[in-house]
């Protein structure tokens, strides 16, 4: 019998964000309805972040027996098989168990590893794994880069430890603002004032208008005019697909004040190179994808403009986008003073 | 022209949404380009579309239509069926193409017209 050494696999770090293009994500894993902190959190995350990047892993050719020995010596419930970082397929435990059982430990793994593997990808969100975790039984998912190649493997231990971390950071941040808030006089004078958020999220086109459909409700309990409440939440739907399909996230802000309602889009990339082009109707950057789930003609940020009384936007390439659609909700005294529409 | 009727023209089925709903059909815009939609200043549109994804049922909810008619009885996911019980739109599916869809609608305003 030949003694193996198990393989160790270093991970690379590779930009993965072409494979979110080719999946849509879930928005029950993300939590729904959870704060914009989490959703964030969930979304920043990348699994390339959190995964084990040193993976043990064991030849095709090796003995069962020999599997066994790498799981107990390494305390691990599961092993990949893989060659030159290429997965073939996974030993667990209960394969051990099996192979006792039916005397199958001088078998090479590959005849009894499982084949049929559910992976995820390294730059896939937190959220994925999340979702893979309470969708599948398994304790702990392979990692593949662009290239198909083994990187890393990731349990739900590693996703808990660094989400706690996370969390703990933002919550000193958030106690430190409210500490701030507290002393500090309360900036607005006007008698009417709302304001809330929503994070929005890069490829989730199954959550995408959830945000605008709130705003819908929101203006239509406020009592604001319905024609305008239209033409602001037409605004708002086109700016938050935008954020979906052309960044990397960001939030859609609304706020309504005694005269007018506004509504800022901001990402976080990756910025717009020719922004006067982008504002032409027709031109788009979306892929078949996106087209045929009815968007991506390139009508977002004109449709937007269109129906805005003061519209703006700022960007920095590689950095961010921000649009700032405005509604005046009563009648001005003087016409020329009515926005740029 | 209300859902009920709408139903029973285009030979469908009551998917999700209230079927007894009082609202009357203004116009009907059929087109699978929701930006296109989006556009529209009419008021209480019956959207005609093929795109059957939960972005048809908040497209209609954004610009206040009356429902949604899927043509070619496309399958529906449950999400979408779910999105259009919450945002109250009533949701249609036909098997009419929308070709023919559309003429039994103009047929039928044109009947309504002559009264």
């Amino acid at each position: 019998m030949s003694e193996y050494s198990p393989t160790i696999l270093q991970g690379q770090q590779t930009n993965d964000d072409e494979i979110l293009a080719k999946t849509p994500l879930d928005a029950k894993a993300l939590g729904g309805d959870s704060s914009v902190v989490i959703m964030e959190l969930l979304q920043r995350f990348k699994v390339r972040d959190v995964m084990k990047r040193q993976v043990i892993g064991i030849p095709r050719k090796a003995t069962m027996r020999e599997a066994q020995r790498i799981l107990r010596e390494n305390r691990i419930s599961g092993l990949p098989v893989s060659e030159d970082g290429r997965l073939y397929g996974i030993i667990s435990v209960n394969d051990i168990i099996n192979g006792l059982d039916r005397g199958w430990m001088e078998d090479t793994v590959d005849m009894h590893m499982a084949s049929n593997l559910v992976v995820l990808e390294a730059g896939m969100p937190i959220s994925f794994a999340l979702r893979y975790f309470n969708n599948y039984t398994y304790g702990r998912f392979p990692v593949l880069d662009s290239n198909r190649k083994l990187v890393g493997i990731i349990s739900q231990r590693d996703v808990m430890r660094a989400l706690l971390y996370e969390l703990s950071v933002e919550i000193r941040k958030l106690e430190r603002k409210t500490a701030d808030k507290v002393s500090a006089p309360p900036p607005q004078s006007e008698t009417r004032f709302f304001r809330r958020e929503w994070a929005v999220v890069h490829n989730d086109l199954t959550g995408a208008g959830r945000a605008a459909n709130e705003i819908k409700g929101i203006l239509r309990e406020k009592k604001v005019d319905r024609s305008i409440a239209r033409r602001i939440a037409v605004a708002a739907y086109e700016l938050e697909i935008n954020i979906c399909i052309h960044s990397h996230g960001g939030v859609l802000v609304l706020v309504i004040s005694d005269n007018a309602v506004t509504i800022t889009a901001k990402d976080r990339g990756p910025g717009i190179p020719d922004i006067e082009w982008a504002c032409r109707d027709g031109t788009s950057t979306a892929n078949d994808w996106i087209r045929s789930l009815g968007f991506g003609a390139g009508m977002g940020l004109s449709n937007s403009k269109r129906v805005s009384d003061f519209f703006e936007i700022e960007s920095e390439v590689g950095k961010f986008t921000k649009v700032t659609c405005a509604f005046n909700l009563k009648k001005l005294e003087d016409p020329a003073a009515g926005g740029a529409k | 022209m209300t859902i009920a009727d709408v139903v029973k023209i285009l030979d469908g089925k009551l998917m999700a949404g209230d079927g007894t709903s009082p609202r009357v059909v203004g116009a009907v815009v059929a087109n699978d380009l929701m930006s296109d939609v989006l556009l529209t200043d009419a008021d209480d549109v019956l959207l005609l579309t093929s795109l059957a994804s939960d972005q048809a049922i908040r497209t209609a909810h954004i610009v206040g239509a009356v429902g949604v008619v899927i043509h070619n009885a496309k399958p529906l996911s449950e999400t979408m069926i779910n999105v259009a019980n919450d945002l109250g739109i009533p949701l249609v599916s036909s098997p009419l193409s929308k070709y023919d869809a559309c003429v039994k609608m103009h047929d039928a305003f044109m009947a309504e017209e002559r009264g």
